[in-house]
């Protein structure tokens, strides 16, 4: 028996849950827009009965717990999937660039002499494709006219175009490894907040569960986002103990430990400026195979080196290759001698300034005293059909051509994966969502639900009250 | 599954972005005629438009050389016909001068024949494009110089040219040459023009010869030795003659290679990297349209939740 008195707490006891339901759902609704948010759910159960001698009377009902909605596997999978789109997605973002450097681009309407010059007059990407194919062309007309000053004039123009879309093609590749090095810096710093403020969360964690006052549901969704975070840039391994203090680690090495941030990432040379990452602390270096920062590491001392030698070693063949050819002919002034390019990779290539200055020093002919020869300009010429033992057999042309193809297809390669990891990244979040999302109409439900059993809970009482009223006035 | 509000919005908007990319790709197909510009869209096929269009260039270029023959080829040609007329004439006045004229006459035909030299020497030194056409490669000064006395009779003409020439590639591997060499006595490399040791040719001399022996009135020297001497001069011009014709035949065919592989490359490139515009256009079609009815259904069912209902 409860008594009236005893029914009386049981329906503030109804209403206080009952609200608290409200609030809940209340809550919820305002967190809908919160990606970082789990929907949370009160759980009810009965209050402790009273034993009677007619058996155990209820008391009503009572909030147990306020828990969180989460699939903590897929959480897990979210972490790790997300290393593997950061990871492909700066590896796409550093490559584009690196194409975006190379400037090389198909342009059909560019074809032929009309079309050529229809695009060039509108800003026609030329890429060094076309360059060298103009050089060579060069080295054709002048080899049909050889005393031609026009000819020789419209040569060497041609040739300084080549070098200095050789220079400018190997400073844009030097340029992008600077800004490259400077994201991983970012990438550090921004490691290093995120493992301080996952440390600070596992404290906070803990002081609020102490009493076994239940989960610290709200600060836990904060620090699931901070690891989230983390494992865009690098891959992590967490794990979380006995207390709630998650362990973050990263290949092998630990970060976080209690509610200590145990070590810092760093960048250290590895030698000839390869900036590579390891733990400041204990001096690991640190072998990753997933996460943004080591995808753009993996950009830059792949595809991107690939592509600065390859074109610096085609450049030197290159300047090599016609030099030797050229210092053995003879200008229109019976000159010798004389060195077509300075210098000797892309960053230093350039068209002998002498030859620049003046185009009858262009030594087109094989013999000295006739300056219709032109022996060493079709030399030159057929350079372009000359296979060289340097560029694997094959041609200027075709080795550059090969360079190019090489950087597209790890760029395709690269666009691939991230749009493959994608979908998957987007199946994990509806999966996420489905699971924690909120659902305006159910809370909308619930609190219609909670509502009415408040409603209810309140009429309990007041007809307690009636109750209390009736025995109060039995004796008048 | 259970779905919740933000999933709508959410996948719409991932669902637009989708189609936005795929609309803006689209249009720049159509916009450009062309299925690949960048390296990341088919790298193998990069490769291959790379490698064609430097073929296709070269051809170009090619083209170029032939046209640049030809007209130098033209040049010599007219040339070698006013050449082949004083020729006419030096052999007419030979045979004429028998021992019927008298030395009188004959010392007339020695003052044309001295004017017929003149006239050779001038054709010699024909120019094209500022280079002398008969000079071989040391063409920038006169290949012949003449030589006359107080009688305005010619006493000699001397050749300064070489005898090397210079070629041209007219196709890839292929070199060829429009040049004549004016004068040979080597008897080995090009045929000379004017003199030429293997073909017993020596223009000038033989001219000079006439010229001195109708000077000194002597009929019967004209007739043994300069008649037969002029001879093979003109079989050397007619030799000319015919070469200039092979190789302008040669041009011909060489051009039509060239524009053939300038028009086979052009249509493999096409192959690779050009978009079928009619393709394109559906594809960029069915886009557009799912596009909008994605908007238009987003649109109504974003629009509704409980929460109208519910008073």
């Amino acid at each position: 028996m409860l008594g009236l008195f005893g029914t009386l707490a049981l329906g503030t006891r109804a209403l206080s849950a009952q609200r608290q339901g409200i609030e809940t759902a209340g809550h919820n609704l305002a967190n809908v827009n919160n990606p970082a948010y789990t929907r949370q759910r009160i759980q009810l159960r009965t209050s402790n009965a009273l034993p009677t001698s007619i058996g155990p009377v209820g008391t009503g009902v009572e909030v147990a717990a306020l828990q969180q909605v989460r699939d903590g596997l897929l959480e897990a999978r979210i972490a790790s999937e997300g290393s593997v789109t950061g990871y492909w997605a700066a590896q796409q973002k550093s490559l584009q660039y690196g194409q975006a450097a190379l400037g090389q681009e198909i342009d059909r309407q560019a074809t032929g002499a009309e079309g050529a010059a229809a695009a060039s007059a509108t800003g026609s990407p030329l890429g060094l494709a076309e360059s060298i194919q103009t050089l060579f062309d060069g080295f054709q007309s002048v080899a049909t006219n050889p005393t031609s000053i026009a000819d020789r004039q419209a040569l060497l123009q041609k040739a300084k175009s080549l070098a200095s879309k050789f220079n400018l093609t190997d400073q844009r590749l030097d340029q992008l490894h600077t800004q490259l090095d400077a994201q991983l810096a970012d990438d550090v710093s921004d490691v290093n907040e995120l493992l301080a403020g996952i440390a600070a969360l596992n404290d906070d964690i803990g002081n609020a569960e102490v009493g076994g006052y239940g989960a610290a549901n709200d600060l836990r969704d904060v620090r699931q986002e901070k690891i989230n975070a983390l494992a865009q840039l690098v891959r992590v391994d967490t794990a979380e103990d006995a207390v709630g203090n998650v362990t973050v680690s990263i290949n092998g090495t630990t970060f976080v430990s209690g509610r200590e941030r145990t070590d810092t990432l760093a960048l250290y040379d590895a030698g000839g400026g390869q900036q590579l990452l390891r733990a400041a602390t204990s001096g690991t270096a640190l072998t990753l195979t997933s996460g943004a920062m080591q995808g753009t590491i993996d950009a830059r001392d792949g595809a991107l080196t690939t592509l600065r030698t390859d074109l610096s070693s085609l450049a030197a063949l290159f300047i090599t290759n016609v030099n030797a050819a050229h210092s053995a002919g003879f200008s229109l002034t019976g000159s010798t001698g004389a060195a077509f390019f300075t210098g000797t990779d892309a960053s230093t290539m350039a068209v002998n300034a002498t030859l620049a200055g003046n185009p009858s020093l262009f030594q087109a002919a094989g013999v000295s005293g006739a300056s219709g020869d032109n022996q060493t300009a079709l030399a030159l010429a057929q350079l372009a059909q000359t296979r060289h033992a340097g560029l694997n057999q094959q041609t200027f042309q075709q080795h550059y051509g090969q360079t190019v193809a090489a950087l597209g297809q790890s760029l395709a390669t690269a666009n691939e994966q991230s749009s493959d990891q994608s979908a998957v990244t987007r199946l994990l979040q509806t999966q996420r969502a489905s699971v924690s999302g909120v659902s305006l109409d159910e809370e909308m439900a619930d609190l219609l639900k909670f509502q009415k059993a408040f409603a209810a809970s309140a009429k309990l009482i007041t007809t307690v009250d009636e109750m209390l009223d009736i025995v109060v006035n039995l004796k008048r | 599954m259970r779905v919740t509000n933000n999933m709508f919005p959410d996948r719409l908007a991932s669902q637009l972005s989708t189609l936005t990319a795929r609309q803006n790709r689209l249009q720049d197909q159509v916009a450009t005629g062309q299925r690949i510009a960048r390296p990341e869209d088919d790298p193998g096929a990069m490769r291959r438009v790379l490698d064609l269009q430097a073929e296709s260039r070269q051809a170009e270029q090619h083209q170029q050389n032939i046209a640049a023959l030809k007209e130098q080829a033209g040049v010599s040609y007219s040339a070698l016909q006013p050449l082949r007329r004083v020729s006419d004439r030096a052999s007419e006045l030979a045979i004429l001068a028998d021992g019927t004229k008298s030395p009188d006459t004959l010392k007339l035909y020695a003052i044309e024949v001295s004017q017929l030299i003149q006239q050779a020497v001038q054709l010699g030194n024909t120019k094209y494009r500022g280079d002398y056409l008969f000079a071989g490669t040391k063409n920038d000064q006169p290949p012949f110089v003449l030589a006359t006395d107080a009688n305005g009779l010619v006493t000699g003409v001397t050749y300064q040219g070489n005898t090397s020439t210079a070629v041209t590639e007219v196709s890839e591997g292929m070199t060829l040459s429009a040049q004549t060499v004016g004068a040979n006595v080597s008897g080995s490399g090009p045929r000379g023009l004017f003199t030429d040791a293997a073909a017993g040719a020596d223009f000038f001399n033989h001219l000079i010869a006439l010229q001195n022996h109708l000077q000194a009135g002597d009929a019967a020297a004209v007739n043994a030795t300069d008649v037969p001497a002029l001879g093979k001069d003109e079989d050397n011009l007619l030799f000319h003659l015919a070469q200039n014709g092979t190789v302008q035949a040669r041009l011909a065919t060489a051009e039509n290679l060239a524009s053939d592989r300038v028009f086979a490359t052009e249509k493999l490139i096409s192959g690779e990297a050009d978009a079928d515009l009619a393709q394109t256009l559906v594809r960029l079609n069915d886009t557009q349209n799912a596009y909008r009815a994605a908007l238009q259904s987003g649109g109504t069912i974003m629009n509704l939740s409980l929460l109208d209902f519910l008073r």
